[in-house]
């Protein structure tokens, strides 16, 4: 039994190390990744970068840019900037253009892996789409659909009987298979307009539901055989182009356009919505997709027809072929981590680390631990299981044995 | 025998346990006080929206309060046998050593179960008085590592007490202080989700740590 | 006669400070045994390998027939501890400590320790950690007595206590333990109180035993002689009788196991002439560092 428990103890000290360590080692030597930022010129057809630590500006030629002239290869995105500095242009790409024009054609999208992979809240509240008001009241009830949907009163904390069974009713008319697999919706009453949510049911048919006036509105949008969405992101953009950007489980992303509910799939590839970061700027010629993942840079131009015009990557080393991950690969078997930055789940993260450099020390410490033991004079014998976990474990398992000493035992 | 030893270590933790069980009891009664004091001037509805998407936890003073109470218990248990080693006389009465010591163990975990499942359970019927079910859920889940906490810092400040050597009541500290953090990572609502049934592992295999130190201090470590 | 108490071979080391080798003794049954040894000889190292609180480096101790690393809880029940300081559980009151131990030993015999409690001036609710250091150690051994044990090990019993408190522990052990036949195996800084206590004796020394005897042997037969040195250069260390031997200038206080007419033999052989010849009567605490030297 205490030497079970030597064995657990001597197991927690290992996951704690593991988590403890590395961290501790990344604090003290992890360089920040500079990640480039990058926009497409419409004027250039090529893509600027600004390097934001070094303050430079240049094309993918190579060519260095001053500031000004940045600006000026973007003046759809800096139009407020040259306008205040008298250097907005009569015409772009041969087209005058009024403030408004550019503004309601311009949009900003960003999605993080970590927004994804996380927890999701289950209830929801259905706004007034047609209120006939210019602001957005937060509903008194929120929904929730598990056997059927459910308006349930804040203030009361009560299902709100009528309601849900018009609801339920109205989603079961059109073919609704419940429970809800997934609720998207802009749930916040900060929007220019409602559009209500779009939601999956448990057979991964799409629908779209609004309240209008008091009423349901549902909608069935077609979607193509075997196309399963793993997220949706709902957007509230001038133009009113589209409701969302829809991510498909094989990393597609898709556009369901407004009104005509049309799913149209945007030829992007080299998105991983496990491990990438995305933004997505729109304005009046192109869309410019950039996808970060943790050791490139991806970005595509897109026309307003969604047809790719230009592409860009940029690579660098990960952190773990850098010295300091070199280093660190050769003193720890791995790393344990309570958190990702791909995730807002709390699990046991587990790193194996890259090649095999930390056999080398895990070999050295089993030999000063064999030394240990020799000039102690013991019983070698009762020593082979913690030399075993020194050999797995190297450094974590070196201390986890020495802190909780195999003394007394065999 | 085993009514020997509960007696024992009743009289040890009683006033602790009854007192820490109070102040707990009140504590989550001021909660949702002041949650209701929320429902009254904020309303229901901007109460849930903070909740649901603006990250509010309304349960986040609970944080340290289990880990307050297997401190306590701990200490209110373990200290007397220490001082002046008077755990000696616990394993010079008639019984295996081992067994008398997860005795006392398993009476003080299983009353600071009952004081944690008061409070879960107080939590739990509050909660559901001002939010449905799927929120009460999420809460719990975010709570639930904190009350794996408390019974893992009972576990190991047994370990720790009962250590005979300074030195490696350091070393125990360390790697206990720095376990327990696991528990407290700050993250979303319900983002332990996926590693409560890890933790609630380790927390098991802790359980029988204070085994080690009782077995150093049997066989004479100083 | 059955031994009680039986340790061979015992060796142990404090890293790597040898504490004793080969260390021998046994108890036996009914005997009252005192161990008796200056600070750092291993009296407490035997105390605790004893009790089970110490694993030795070498060697065993046995406690009726038991390795005393593992006794079962049938032997531990028959064995009564006294911890040094009269430690007991200090945040009960007598009425509480009562109940907690009486569930533990089927013989418990309550009378014993109601009979000590009442001579102490103590309410049955008065915490023990309140009492005076002469009041515990009557708790402890109430307690002890309640549990009637076969064997009693007491560490250092007289710690702490005033002469009459001594007196009274001392009297009333030793009566009990005539009475009922009890072993007894004990430890005291004080080795007046065990004058009065045990029967036999076991002397530590730096690195082993120095004698295991009764102490109606030992102090018939270890004697003390006075003399004055005629020539203080005579050279007496040399005589293979003498145990230890005290010099202040030309005055001896010489301990040996011999007779006088062996001692006076020695020093007429030797030419060394003395004055002032004469046997000292001694306690056994004179004894004690007569035997082992004042340092």
């Amino acid at each position: 039994m205490e030497k079970i428990s030597r064995f657990l103890l001597v197991f927690i000290a290992i996951l704690t190390l593991a988590i403890i360590l590395p961290k501790l080692y990344w604090m003290a030597f992890e360089k920040p990744v500079r990640k480039p930022f990058i926009l497409y010129s419409c004027i250039n057809d090529d893509f600027m970068i600004h390097r934001i630590s070094e303050k430079t500006w240049e094309d993918t030629k190579g060519n260095q840019f001053t500031r000004e002239e940045y600006e000026k290869k973007l003046p759809l995105m800096f139009e407020k900037q040259l306008i205040t500095s008298g250097s907005w242009p009569d015409s772009i790409i041969g087209m005058a253009l009024d403030m408004r024009t550019i503004s309601k054609a311009k949009s900003f999208f960003r999605l993080k892996a970590s927004e994804i992979d996380a927890p999701f809240p289950e209830l929801y509240p259905l706004f007034e789409s047609q209120s006939g008001r210019t602001k957005i009241d937060l509903p008194d009830d929120f929904f929730r659909i598990t056997w059927r949907i459910d308006f349930i009163e804040a203030a009361t904390n009560k299902v709100l009987e009528e309601k849900s069974q018009l609801f339920s009713a109205a989603l079961y008319q059109n073919g609704f298979s419940f429970p809800a697999k997934k609720i998207s919706g802009l749930a916040t009453p900060r929007k220019s307009i409602d559009e209500g949510y779009l939601i999956i049911d448990s057979k991964d048919q799409l629908f779209h539901l609004k309240m209008i006036k008091g009423f349901p509105y549902v909608k069935e949008i077609d979607v193509p055989d075997g196309l399963k969405f793993r997220h949706i992101s709902c957007v509230d953009f001038k133009n009113k182009d589209f409701y969302a950007y829809l991510f498909s489980d094989k990393n597609e992303i898709y556009i369901l356009t407004q009104d005509d509910y049309k799913l149209i799939k945007w030829p992007v590839d080299g998105f991983d919505a496990s491990n990438c970061d995305l933004k997505i700027f729109g304005d009046l010629f192109n869309y410019t997709v950039i996808i970060e993942a943790e050791d490139h840079i991806k970005a595509i131009a897109l026309s307003p027809d969604y047809q790719v015009v230009n592409t860009y990557t940029e690579n660098w080393k990960l952190k773990e072929d850098q010295t300091e991950g070199k280093i660190f690969a050769s003193l720890f078997p791995a790393q344990l981590s309570m958190t990702s930055d791909n995730s807002k789940f709390i699990r046991f993260y587990f790193t194996p680390s890259k090649g095999l450099n930390w056999i080398f020390l895990n070999l050295l410490l089993m030999a000063f631990h064999f030394i240990w033991l020799y000039r102690r004079k013991v019983k070698f014998k009762n020593h082979v299981p913690d030399l075993g976990i020194v050999a797995v474990s190297g450094i974590f398992g070196f201390i986890a044995i020495h802190f909780f000493q195999n003394k007394f035992f065999g | 025998m085993w009514k020997s030893v509960v007696y024992k270590e009743w009289l040890k933790i009683r006033w602790f346990l009854i007192g820490y069980t109070l102040l707990g009891i009140l504590g989550i009664g001021y909660l949702f006080l002041t949650v209701k004091h929320g429902f009254a001037f904020s309303g229901g509805k901007n109460i849930w929206n903070s909740v649901l998407f603006m990250g509010h936890q309304f349960f986040s003073p609970l944080k340290y309060v289990p880990l307050v109470g297997g401190l306590t218990i701990a200490i209110a248990q373990y200290f007397p046998e220490t001082v002046n080693k008077r755990i000696k006389l616990t394993f010079h009465l008639p019984m295996g050593e081992n067994k008398i010591l997860l005795m006392m163990h398993t009476f003080g975990a299983v009353s600071l179960l009952l004081s944690f499942l008061i409070f879960f359970g107080l939590f739990a019927v509050f909660s559901l008085i001002f939010f449905p079910v799927q929120m009460v859920t999420d809460s719990v889940i975010s709570i639930f590592p904190w009350f794996l906490a408390g019974f893992s810092a009972y576990f190991l400040v047994a370990l720790i007490v009962l250590e005979p050597a300074w030195k490696f009541r350091l070393f125990y500290s360390l790697v206990g202080g720095f376990f327990l953090t696991i528990y407290f990572t700050s993250a979303v609502t319900s983002a332990y989700g996926s590693a409560n049934t890890g933790l609630f592992l380790v927390t098991a295999f802790l359980s029988i740590a204070l085994l080690f130190s009782a077995h150093r201090f049997r066989k004479g470590e100083m | 006669m059955n031994n009680v108490i039986e340790c061979n071979n015992l060796t142990h080391y404090y890293g790597r400070k040898l504490v004793y080798e080969n260390l021998n003794f046994h108890v036996s049954e009914g005997s009252i045994l005192g161990l008796l040894g200056k600070n750092g000889t291993g009296k407490t190292t035997t105390i605790n390998i004893l009790n089970g609180f110490l694993q030795p480096r070498n060697g065993e101790c046995l406690i009726f027939g038991e390795n005393t690393q593992h006794l079962s809880p049938q032997t531990k029940a028959r064995i009564g501890f006294l911890i040094e300081g009269h430690i007991q559980y200090s945040f009960m009151n007598i009425r509480q400590i009562e109940k907690f131990y009486s569930g533990f030993y089927p013989n418990w015999k309550p009378a014993p320790f109601w009979e000590l409690m009442s001579k102490l001036n103590v309410t049955p609710t008065q915490k023990i950690s309140t009492m005076s250091c002469g009041q515990r150690s009557q708790v402890a051994l109430g307690l002890i007595l309640a549990q009637d044990p076969d064997l009693l090990i007491l560490d250092d019993f007289s710690m702490g206590l005033d002469p009459g408190y001594r007196r009274l522990f001392i009297d009333y052990l030793r009566e009990y333990a005539k009475a009922e036949n009890k072993t007894i195996f004990t430890t005291s800084h004080i080795i007046q109180d065990m004058e009065r206590l045990i029967d036999d004796m076991l002397i530590l020394d730096f690195n082993g035993v120095l004698a295991q005897t009764s102490v109606n042997e030992f102090m018939g037969s270890f004697k003390r002689f006075d003399f004055v040195l005629e020539n203080d250069k005579a050279d007496l260390k040399k005589a293979s009788f003498v145990v230890n031997l005290d010099k202040v200038k030309n005055k001896i206080e010489l301990y040996t196991y011999s007779s006088e007419s062996i001692v006076k033999k020695y020093l007429d052989d030797n030419n060394i002439t003395v004055s002032n010849f004469a046997q000292v009567k001694m306690g056994l605490e004179d004894a004690f560092i007569g035997l082992t030297g004042k340092y």
